[in-house]
């Protein structure tokens, strides 16, 4: 069965070839059911590849790939393949606790109502630093990184109901106490020090 | 009644135009996986389909046409 950008490849054929079609044959657009076919090739049809290809668009944003394609961003994908258990997003994409094909997004979206838009306008705004602007010299977030984010998978799950946690809970939950703080889970990317970091290539 | 005509004409070749060059940059950025794909479909695709749209819909709206299919061959 054919996947949706296949068909979305046949829409916009199909669309570009009644345009070229209804302009070359003008006058079949004077008949009432010329103009329903006017309406279609020169309004629905386009709307319709255009909100699709914008779906399209999004959902390839998602993919790690994608993030990875800027050079700012190829050590946090390095980071990915450190070899030490240590390494939070590390250990997290090479056990397949979130998928490595969308590593990045997994953890670095929002997890709150409408949490999707806000991340892709976050998104539009490092398109707008990359190619306009100064990016970051470290990049780092926007935003202190919130604990909503991993407690979307962790919360409720065996591993995460230690005396530790559970202690700390409402700290936790309030932000008050970041996941990612010293002591705690406090090797991420580190990518000042990844080029020192043994890799894990992963087998064929 | 000739120049509205003619204006609907010209407007609805022109809305193709571009409806066709927006199609076309949208094809042509879904084989390329980069921030720069999507910024030429949203700006580039996107600006030439919805100007296509809108002249589309401005050309039936303000030059409304013929239902006589002669009077294409006529012009």
């Amino acid at each position: 069965m054919p996947g949706p950008l296949a068909i979305l490849f046949v829409l916009l054929g199909t669309t570009i070839i009644l345009l070229v079609v209804l302009q070359l044959r003008a006058p079949l657009t004077a008949t009432p059911a010329g103009k329903i076919l006017a309406f279609l090739a020169f309004c629905a049809l386009p709307i319709l590849c255009g909100f699709w290809g914008l779906n399209e668009h999004l959902e390839r944003s998602k993919q790690t790939a994608f993030c990875l394609s800027c050079h700012i961003m190829q050590p946090y994908g390095r980071s990915l393949y450190a070899d030490d258990p240590m390494y939070i997003p590390a250990a997290h994409s090479q056990n397949h606790r979130i998928p490595a094909e969308e590593a990045c997004y997994t953890c670095h979206t929002d997890y709150a109502m409408y949490g999707t838009i806000r991340v892709k306008l976050h998104g539009l705004r490092h398109i707008y630093v990359q190619y306009f602007g100064t990016p970051m010299n470290p990049i780092h977030l926007y935003d202190p990184y919130n604990n909503r984010e991993c407690l979307h998978c962790h919360a409720g799950a065996r591993s995460f109901e230690n005396p530790t946690h559970m202690a700390l809970l409402d700290q936790i939950k309030t932000n008050s106490l970041s996941c990612v703080s010293s002591g705690c889970h406090d090797t991420i990317h580190n990518v000042a020090s990844i080029d020192k970091v043994k890799i894990w290539r992963p087998q064929e | 009644m000739n120049a509205g005509r003619r204006g609907f004409s010209v407007s609805f070749r022109l809305s193709g135009i571009l409806l066709v060059i927006g199609l076309c940059v949208e094809a042509i950025s879904l084989f390329w996986i980069h921030p720069l794909a999507f910024l030429s479909f949203f700006v580039v695709g996107g600006g030439f389909l919805g100007a296509g749209v809108l002249l589309y819909l401005s050309s039936i709206i303000f030059h409304p046409s013929s239902t006589n299919p002669n009077d294409w061959h006529a012009r």
